[in-house]
């Protein structure tokens, strides 16, 4: 018997081996395709979305899998680029054959035109990506869905707080991606269906200044300054404003900005911000009877011993599409058109994002209450209320 | 339209000059590595981000800020160099074009080693002076802009003494206006390129460790500045380093105007649009002078 293969032999086996065993491992796996940004301007969310779907992963298989069926899972780097993100949509559906795809790319952007692509290939995809248009119209996104909360009820708990503390006049100050702009869209519906007068100003994500754009809304008469986007031009943001007299306005982030490495980077500028968030950054501060608190600490005290760093909200909502992903094929099997009813069927699903509930007219789980005020303060995210 | 008020302008308008400074240096780079060469090095941007990356690792780390940035400092210096050494004067035939296209690829080089050993998150460091904030006729200007701006004319005029003064740098100008003669006289030709490659990393990193405090620095980053400090040196004139920083001063101050008084939307097409404008017009830029060229 030979006790050492030569390196070579090891080597054309190491390559041969993921193309033989789709033929025989086909009937006993469901296969999971993922695209997320871990290169380019998106890889700072991506990393921490890679593993959120990850670890969902091997926490599946550890339990024996989806109705005894392996996940096998084929991850690809989107690079922040639509066109390499669709090249590898393309190699997932035509080549792999996934089931299921789950993620999408990152980048609002890239989910955007990914979902088309999943329609035409009736191939169920949960997209991780914020704006809205990625699920509506439903009509033309009958397989597409999404684990993340919408903007137009991020917006309207934003209208409630506003109601709330009489505040009726918003600067809006959106990046120019895909996040960004779509938010724009739907709030101009809801600052139309809620008595908001708003005014929008834009900004490229790969700014260094906002002087042009905060001395405008200075200008102006709004009591309430939000900005969206997940890059890091948000901490610039929020040093300028104090440093133009802003801060006598309510500063808001939006969901994109909910990181602590952003908080500690923005240092004093970030007292008194108040954030627009899914709970999962607070889940020790909810009350016991929240149906999401339990899931946020497991989920928590599970990564930390894997990873040795404290999860956020990407790790979140990737994890949660996976959980939603295998619900689907638990219930649909091999049927892909049987996994998307079998989604759009899924209600009050206890995710750590918050309570997921489709419906055929609706392909975005999460609502209004899942949403909460925060603020930073004591090096830590506080619960407002 | 938003209210023309003094104060307001005035806020804009140093904004825009912190930001052209910026961009000034990092097209400083680019002009001083197209003398000696003719090639426009897509390096450069990198360099400036190399610098406030490698800085932000020492503050992490628990070096003083001063301490770690003047590594750094020496750091993307010497990348700079050996950039050269190690890509460019192994070429054999060394004309602009390869050049140029081998600087891309040095560009793609630095920041995927950086991405991998510095991570992808953005970073950074507090400035000399904090958040500290001057109210001049009712604008506040960030006293690290002062440090921008301070920094930009700084290298600037240290650059024209050492070109109008040293014989080293009036050597550097000679072999930038005909090597071939220069070389005939004992200019050490190939030394002076090496010496362009290390001022205008040196530039690139000043540019990196100023702005790193103002805006935070990522890997991702250094592309955008590199595109906008190329802008700076076409407007001023490819080749000539004042011209670079009167370039990018334009630039940013038109880009935060045409922001304020216009719409943010078309901030950057509005100073684009200025730029070709400025193009048609003069071919060499504000500062270049006309070349005639035997067809």
């Amino acid at each position: 018997m030979r006790t050492a293969l030569p390196r070579r032999a090891l080597l054309a086996t190491a390559l041969a081996v993921p193309a033989i065993r789709p033929s025989f491992a086909q009937a006993q796996t469901f296969k999971v395709g993922t695209i997320l940004s871990v290169t380019g301007p998106a890889a700072f969310l991506g990393e921490d979305m890679r593993v959120g779907v990850e670890l969902a992963v091997e926490e599946i298989n550890a339990a024996g899998g989806i109705g005894g069926r392996r996940i096998e899972w084929f991850f690809y780097d989107g690079e922040s680029q639509t066109q390499r993100a669709l090249n590898a949509t393309r190699r997932l559906l035509s080549q792999d054959r996934v089931d299921v795809l789950v993620g999408g790319g990152s980048m609002s952007g890239i989910a955007l035109a990914m979902a088309p692509m999943a329609e035409q290939a009736r191939v169920p995809f949960i997209s991780t990506e914020g704006a809205m248009s990625i699920v509506t119209p439903v009509a033309e996104r009958r397989f597409v869905f999404k684990s993340t909360v919408d903007d137009d009820q991020v917006l309207e708990r934003l209208a409630d707080w506003c109601h709330a503390n009489s505040r009726t006049r918003v600067a809006m100050l959106a990046d120019s991606s895909g996040f960004g702009q779509s938010a724009v869209e739907q709030m101009r519906l809801v600052a139309a269906r809620r008595n908001l007068q708003v005014a929008y100003e834009s900004f490229n994500p790969a700014d260094t200044d906002l002087t042009a754009q905060l001395t405008r809304i200075r200008g102006g008469d709004s009591q309430v300054v939000l900005c969206w986007t997940t890059a890091p031009v948000g901490v610039v943001f929020l040093r300028q404003a104090r440093q133009l007299g802003l801060g006598d306005r309510q500063l808001v982030h939006s969901y994109g900005f909910v990181a602590q490495r952003f908080m500690e980077l923005a240092g004093e500028a970030a007292q008194g911000l108040l954030l627009l968030s899914v709970k999962f950054p607070i889940g020790d501060q909810l009350p016991e009877t929240d149906p999401t608190r339990n899931a946020i600490l497991g989920l928590t005290e599970r990564f930390t011993a894997k990873y040795r760093r404290a999860p956020n909200q990407f790790v979140g909502q990737t994890y949660d599409a996976m959980m939603l992903a295998s619900i689907g094929l638990q219930r649909g099997g091999a049927d892909r058109n049987a996994v998307r009813d079998a989604i759009e069927g899924i209600r009050g699903h206890r995710g750590v994002s918050g309570v997921f509930s489709f419906s055929a007219e609706r392909h975005s789980g999460l609502s209004k209450d899942d949403v909460v005020m925060l603020d930073w303060r004591a090096g830590r995210f506080n619960l407002v209320t | 339209m938003p209210p023309m008020d003094a104060a307001a302008l005035l806020q804009v308008l140093f904004g825009g000059l912190g930001t052209g400074a910026i961009y000034g240096l990092v097209g400083l780079g680019f002009s001083l590595i197209y003398r000696a060469t003719g090639a426009v090095n897509f390096a450069q941007g990198e360099w400036v981000m190399l610098a406030g990356m490698a800085t932000a690792a020492g503050h992490m780390a628990g070096f003083a800020t001063g301490l770690a940035g003047a590594a750094s400092l020496l750091l993307v210096v010497a990348v700079g160099v050996a950039s050269y050494l190690l890509a460019v004067q192994r070429l054999r035939d060394a004309s602009p074009l390869l050049i140029t296209m081998v600087s891309i690829g040095i560009a793609i080089f630095t920041k995927g080693a950086i991405m991998v050993t510095l991570g992808k998150n953005p970073t950074g460091y507090p400035g000399p002076l904090g958040d500290a904030v001057l109210r001049i006729a009712g604008a506040a200007i960030p006293a690290q802009s002062l440090i921008v701006l301070a920094a930009c004319a700084g290298f600037i005029f240290a650059l024209q003494v050492f070109f109008a003064r040293s014989r080293t740098g009036l050597a550097l100008r000679a072999a930038a206006a005909d090597r071939d003669a220069a070389a005939l006289v004992g200019v050490p030709v190939q030394r002076m390129v090496m010496l362009s490659f290390g001022l205008a990393a040196a530039a690139g990193a000043v540019a990196g460790l100023v702005i790193t405090p103002l805006t935070l620095i990522d890997y991702n980053q250094g592309t955008m500045l590199g595109f906008k400090g190329f802008s700076a040196a076409m407007l001023g004139g490819m080749g000539h380093p004042l011209g670079a920083v009167a370039g990018g001063l334009l630039l940013g101050t038109l880009e935060g105007l045409a922001g304020y008084a216009i719409s943010s939307r078309f901030k950057e097409a509005v100073a684009f649009l200025l730029l070709l404008a400025v193009l048609f017009l003069r071919p060499s830029g504000l500062f270049g002078k006309r070349k005639a060229e035997r067809v």
